[in-house]
């Protein structure tokens, strides 16, 4: 039992427990300027935690990930379905999809400022663009592969629009939408960074860049450390519940 | 209309043979003159047959002659170019109460287990809850399928599939079945097993029936009638009257009457295809 456990596990415990101890001693024999050790992320994380100026940064943070993100949902998977359905306005809508799923959106950011300025609803912006069209794009292309005899079937059986909606359209394209919300949370991640360093400073971007300005290189780490933890985490939920709707394919 | 059946199909699968009751009566369904092309391409022209009310008609012909899109037509899935389809009283330009499809593919919901999947017809239908409640389990051990209630058809072989299709089909209760080549996609195996379980559910719930296969022995082990379509556009090139004691079972396919008339079909349809490679090569 501990024997097949430690099999299982111990190469990925012993990965981590390495890449820590490496961490530690690259930070230990660099400059504290530019590197700081594990213990000492760590340390300064604590601190920020204790005086709450982390707690509030996370929060904002999520507010702005979670709005940007839900609309990106809102948005992207009705239309994606709409377009999968209604052909002259996929093939109208097309090549700008295109345009905007191959931008880097990075790039747009100065013109999102130069248009909105800085408040919150630009930042929002910034997310939802980057967030969007992996669950547009998946969505299309799931709801485009149903096969014919699906929908064959809805019809001898006299199913309506919207039940051919509801009991068809919607859960065969689900997983496919899923795969998209998984790829999204990486960029809106990516977005809300970006939107947080370009447009008005707030949350865990605003913390990488007052202690980055103020030579607090352990602050920097541990915010970028969060961050990373975060995006782990974020994806791992994402795959969790697209195994979760995709339970029905083999 | 389900109440008929139901209450009557007991009575007269033990006092007389369906072939007989089939006979007797309005025909359930009627196909006046049936034309369809396809632009250019004319698929089928002047196909013109009445099906009884407890009646199997089987439909052969080589692949490409149009009988998947015959039975499209008869179901309101296709429109048609020519002539009129009655069901009952009703002329068919789309998809009708009291008809219900078994597909080639299955054409199950794979986000469905056999209960939802059973279920599906019974809702789109407007089956009130508890009906649909008392009438899945039902039709589920019907087709031998109880104890894989909560399967997803992923997960199961493709005879125990197009079981789940069968009773998705036979749970709305229709007065018609429409089978397009339903055990075309299983093993040889398999494919005899639901031949008798077909036999034994329409003996014990008779309806009129339209069996599409490309199978001579199918045709003739199921059907009352066996329609024979041939030529480009085809029309109908034969019916044969399947004169075989009823009920069908295992023993028909020894009658010696089974061997002579799947020889007659054989021979209608070979001679189709010698005149066709004739005209080939000329």
């Amino acid at each position: 039992m501990l024997n097949t456990a430690l099999r299982r596990h111990g190469p990925f415990w012993f990965s981590i427990f390495a890449g820590i101890a490496i961490w530690e001693i690259a930070g230990r024999s660099a400059s504290q300027a530019f590197m700081v050790p594990f213990s000492t992320t760590i340390a300064q994380l604590w601190r920020l935690i204790l005086s709450g100026e982390f707690i509030r940064q996370f929060l904002s943070s999520a507010e702005l990930f979670l709005t940007g993100f839900t609309l990106a949902l809102a948005v992207g998977m009705p239309l994606g379905m709409l377009l999968a359905r209604a052909r002259t306005l996929r093939v109208g809508l097309e090549p700008y999809i295109m345009i905007l799923y191959a931008t880097p959106m990075v790039a747009l950011i100065p013109f999102i400022l130069s248009m909105m300025g800085f408040g919150f609803a630009p930042k929002v912006l910034v997310v939802f663009l980057f967030a969007v069209f992996p669950v547009l794009y998946n969505t299309v292309e799931g709801a485009r592969s149903i096969k014919p005899e699906m929908i064959e079937v809805a019809h001898s059986f006299r199913s309506t629009e919207w039940a051919l909606w509801r009991d068809v359209m919607v859960p065969y394209t689900l997983p496919y939408t899923m795969t998209g919300v998984r790829q999204a949370i990486g960029r809106a991640l990516v977005g809300m960074i970006a939107a947080e360093f370009f447009l008005s400073s707030t949350g865990l971007g605003q913390l990488i860049m007052t202690a980055s300005q103020n030579f607090d290189t352990a602050g920097v780490f541990a915010s970028v450390f969060v961050i990373a933890l975060i995006g782990v985490g974020l994806m791992r939920l994402g795959l969790a519940i697209e195994r979760h709707f995709a339970r029905w394919r083999q | 209309m389900p109440e008929v059946q139901s209450q009557g199909s007991s009575e007269i699968s033990s006092l007389a043979s369906p072939s007989m009751a089939a006979n007797t009566g309005e025909p359930r369904i009627r196909v006046r003159g049936l034309g369809k092309h396809y632009g250019a391409l004319e698929v089928f022209r002047d196909i013109t047959f009445d099906v009884g009310k407890r009646e199997i008609v089987a439909i052969v012909g080589p692949s490409g002659c149009g009988k998947t899109t015959l039975l499209r037509c008869i179901d309101g899935l296709l429109p048609h170019d020519d002539g009129e389809i009655l069901v009952g009283e009703t002329r068919v330009t789309e998809p009708i109460a009291g008809v219900a499809m078994v597909f080639q593919h299955f054409g199950l919901f794979p986000w469905k287990t056999v209960s939802e999947n059973v279920a599906y017809g019974l809702r789109m239908a407007g089956a009130p809850k508890a009906e649909i409640a008392r009438k899945v389990p039902e039709f589920i051990k019907l087709v031998g399928l109880a104890g894989f209630e909560k399967a997803f058809p992923y997960q199961m072989s493709g005879g125990m599939q197009q079981r789940c299709g069968l009773a998705r089909a036979l749970a709305v209760e229709p007065n018609v079945l429409l089978m397009d080549e339903p055990f075309a996609a299983v093993d040889a195996q398999t494919r005899e097993i639901l031949q008798f379980e077909l036999l034994r559910i329409w003996q014990e719930r008779p309806t009129a029936m339209v069996f599409v296969t490309h199978s001579i022995e199918e045709a003739v082990l199921l059907g009352h009638r066996v329609i024979v379509l041939k030529g480009r556009p085809s029309s109908i090139h034969e019916t044969i009257v399947i004169d075989l004691p009823e009920p069908r079972t295992r023993d028909t396919l020894r009658h010696p009457r089974f061997a002579e008339l799947r020889e007659r079909v054989w021979g209608t349809l070979m001679r189709e295809a010698r005149e066709a490679e004739f005209v080939l090569e000329r």
